[in-house]
């Protein structure tokens, strides 16, 4: 999937792949997508609710060894 | 077994305690329960889902709690948390300081043993780091500040510090009245802000680890106020309650029993010492979410990503240790346990610690936006 900006969030845990997610998107644009890498088990349901409680969409979220990568499109 | 011999009700007190703390470790993991987790969602994407969660479990705890000492079950007064002492700013500097913590160690004491049972090392860490800084709260350097400067600042409530004996020495109720109605008043209120979110509603992971947290919590009140209870030791010819590192009716809390057990494995030989509800208690969560983690095919390995992560990590488990201690508990131990006494205390800690986990993040946050 093509995205406009990338951040490594590896070896956080709750809360700062939030935080460095929610930083990122303030720097980008409407409909622009953001890719997170995470380790952090606890990332998926909190990209979840990230989603639907800020409205940015989640395009879509995978797992492969054992990092969890998230797209996120900017609302 | 004899009822009044503590050394061979010792064994059943932990037991339980290590039973309803698997069932908590095993439920926490599944469901995501996590105080700092309920603090994040809400403060950085306006989600209340899990700060219901927390809140559902508190209400469970009080509902049930208040039944047990309506019923004459078990008495609550016999726990530290309602005690005469309102060690008002201990209450707030220990618990604004844990809530900065958990939000540098990756979740509070009972997140930090959930993780471990996942595979998490840093968290493995923070256990280490928060067992020796509650030690030396307890009884180390940190104690001598805690005690001799932080908890000289204090009032004395004659009645007690619960809810119950002071609105009737307000009002001139009957404490028996009120020790009825405000645990249904105050969890009946929580209940129902809770259950008015449609989204938490729809969600049955959510309803699921409130009201298991909340029973375990209840459970851990009979745990130790009714099977380790002894009316008169042999040894002492006084009441006991076996088997409990505080020697009053304890409930869960994941700060100082994570400092017992690092003792407990230091001074192994040492035969006075045994295995405590606290000790148990940590180490069924431990069990309890490795098991899920491991059934599950979840479990995974998890080590820290640079040294700043690891330095966020030690403070945060210092912070934790000493807050703990020195507030008499944590998002567990006071919020909840303490919490389900209506002790004033813990009601001032639960806020302390939210005060502290928020404004940590909003730090982080700031932090973030100037670093570019």
């Amino acid at each position: 999937m093509n995205f406009d900006k990338e951040i490594d969030t590896r070896g956080l845990n709750c809360p700062l792949p939030i935080l460095r997610a929610k930083k990122a998107l303030t720097d980008m644009k409407a409909g622009q997508v953001l890719k997170i890498v995470a380790t952090d088990p606890g990332s998926v349901r909190d990209f979840q609710a990230f989603s639907r409680q800020t409205g940015n969409e989640l395009l879509s979220h995978g797992e492969a060894n054992k990092e969890f990568t998230f797209f996120l499109k900017h609302r | 077994m004899n009822p009044t011999d503590p050394a061979q009700l010792a064994p059943y007190v932990a037991g339980g305690a290590f039973l309803l703390a698997f069932l908590f470790g095993a439920v926490g993991n599944k469901t995501n329960f996590c105080t700092m987790g309920a603090v994040s969602d809400w403060v950085n994407m306006g989600d209340t889902g899990r700060m219901r969660m927390w809140l559902l479990a508190i209400a469970v705890a009080v509902l049930g709690s208040g039944a047990l000492q309506v019923a004459g079950i078990v008495d609550l007064s016999k726990s530290i948390y309602p005690s005469a002492n309102f060690t008002w700013l201990s209450y707030i500097v220990g618990g604004f300081l844990f809530g900065v913590g958990m939000t540098l160690g990756s979740g509070c004491g009972s997140k930090t043993l959930i993780r471990i049972g996942g595979g998490n090392l840093k968290s493995l860490v923070v256990y280490l780091v928060l067992g020796i800084a509650a030690y030396m709260t307890l009884r180390g350097l940190l104690g001598a500040f805690r005690v001799g400067v932080l908890e000289r600042v204090s009032l004395t409530l004659p009645t007690g510090q619960d809810l119950p004996a002071l609105l009737s020495a307000l009002t001139g109720l009957a404490k028996e009245t009120l020790s009825v109605l405000l645990p249904l008043l105050i969890g009946g209120a929580i209940l129902a802000f809770v259950y008015a979110s449609r989204q938490f509603r729809s969600a049955f992971d959510y309803t699921l680890g409130g009201v298991v947290t909340g029973l375990v919590v209840v459970g851990g009140w009979y745990v130790s106020g009714v099977i380790g209870y002894v009316a008169e030791d042999p040894a002492t010819l006084q009441e006991a309650f076996v088997a409990t590192n505080s020697g009053r009716m304890e409930s869960f809390s994941f700060v100082a029993p994570l400092a017992f057990t690092l003792e407990y494995l230091m001074f192994w030989t040492d035969k006075s010492k045994i295995i405590t509800y606290g000790i148990a208690s940590a180490a069924g969560v431990i069990a309890g979410s490795a098991a899920y983690a491991l059934a599950t095919r979840s479990f995974r390995w998890e080590g820290f990503r640079d040294a700043e992560d690891t330095a966020n990590h030690i403070v945060g488990g210092l912070l934790m240790g000493f807050g703990g201690v020195t507030a008499l508990g944590c998002t567990i131990g006071q919020a909840i346990s303490g919490f389900s006494t209506l002790a004033l205390g813990s009601i001032l800690t639960f806020v302390a610690i939210v005060a502290g986990s928020a404004l940590t993040m909003k730090y982080q946050y700031w932090r973030l936006t100037r670093s570019g």
